[in-house]
């Protein structure tokens, strides 16, 4: 399964639920795959989508929040993992998309080659899943609607696919109308 | 100063403790207002999903960890316009304080000038005026500073 096909599975099961969508290859192919008001696309700011969407689910109690990540991103704010798995939020949903590569600098390695996120999760109480396949994927999907969280979903992804185009809304509309469709 | 700022509006202060605010942390605790985060960015992150929320957050810190996080304020806090209050320990300022803190608070206030957040630096007798100046700034939708001099060693 490659990144964007991964992606538009999730995304079209999620609906209207907010997703708050890690910088790089990933929010681009959210964008070109499924881009709705409901979509908050972190273009910069590297490792922070979990953060953000930590925010969002704390104020937010009765929505599922769900964050698209990459492991290039949880990598570089493993520390997140911990305030979340404190805080305990049951609205939060972490997919974590995993090619065990930097794809959106070239694909070079990163450290979950060696390393398992699974059992970070599992140590951080994040109640945790794993799936390398389309049907697996939607089938966790629809197993967690009546599973409080925080919730981790180990998405293990092929390298493969053109990347997605680039946002074309400005940073400042992505969070108007975010705001207004939260 | 952490009264005036909550009862003015900011209900979330979220950051990595600093020992120049320490009174501040401690006020916020006993409201229930504070949460600690592992890295400074992490915090900003917290920030911004509370600001999507439409709730107001200040983000407090040391000036080593504002260090840290230029990217992040610039990438996420400035460029989608967040109107997140930061409230900055100012290590450093003095220049017997410790040896790791001398090189970047020297240039503390070049930093903040060089990425354009605008700031101001409280004091005993001007406390009030940069909380509701920070206030005003947030009600226009901007980011802001707050500096703390630390003036004292432990």
């Amino acid at each position: 399964m490659i990144r964007k096909d991964a992606i538009k599975i999730a995304s079209h099961v999620i609906a209207d639920s907010p997703i708050i969508s890690a910088n790089g290859f990933i929010s681009r192919d959210l964008f070109e795959a499924d881009d709705k008001t409901t979509n908050f696309y972190m273009i910069g700011s590297m490792g922070l989508s979990s953060s953000i969407a930590l925010g969002v689910a704390l104020k937010n109690p009765r929505k599922r929040v769900y964050v698209f990540d990459g492991d290039g991103n949880i990598l570089m704010n493993l520390g997140s993992l911990t305030t979340i798995g404190k805080l305990k939020p049951k609205n939060l949903i972490h997919l974590i998309f995993d090619n065990q590569s930097h794809a959106s600098t070239g694909g070079q390695p990163s450290n979950t080659r060696n390393i398992d996120l699974y059992k970070i999760a599992k140590s951080s109480n994040y109640r945790a899943f794993k799936t390398n396949s389309k049907i697996g994927l939607k089938k966790i999907l629809r197993k967690i609607k009546n599973i409080d969280g925080p919730i981790i979903i180990l998405v293990k992804i092929t390298k493969g696919g053109k990347p997605g185009r680039r946002i074309i809304h400005s940073p400042v509309t992505i969070k108007k109308r975010f705001i207004q469709n939260l | 100063m952490f009264d005036l700022l909550l009862h003015e509006g900011i209900e979330n202060f979220i950051g990595v403790p600093d020992s120049t605010m320490k009174h501040f942390i401690s006020q916020g605790f006993k409201k229930k207002k504070i949460l600690i985060t592992t890295r400074e960015d992490e915090a900003i992150g917290v920030a911004a999903g509370i600001s999507l929320s439409k709730q107001n957050a200040l983000v407090f810190m040391q000036n080593a960890g504002f260090a840290n996080s230029i990217s992040k304020i610039t990438t996420l806090i400035q460029l989608y316009k967040f109107p997140i209050v930061f409230l900055i320990g100012w290590r450093g300022y003095l220049k017997t304080d410790a040896p790791e803190h001398y090189k970047i608070g020297r240039i503390q206030p070049e930093l903040l000038r060089a990425i354009g957040l605008d700031s101001k630096t409280v004091t005993e007798s001007n406390w009030k005026q940069c909380c509701k100046w920070a206030i005003n700034k947030v009600n226009h939708s901007t980011p802001c500073a707050l500096i703390i001099k630390r003036e004292f060693h432990d």
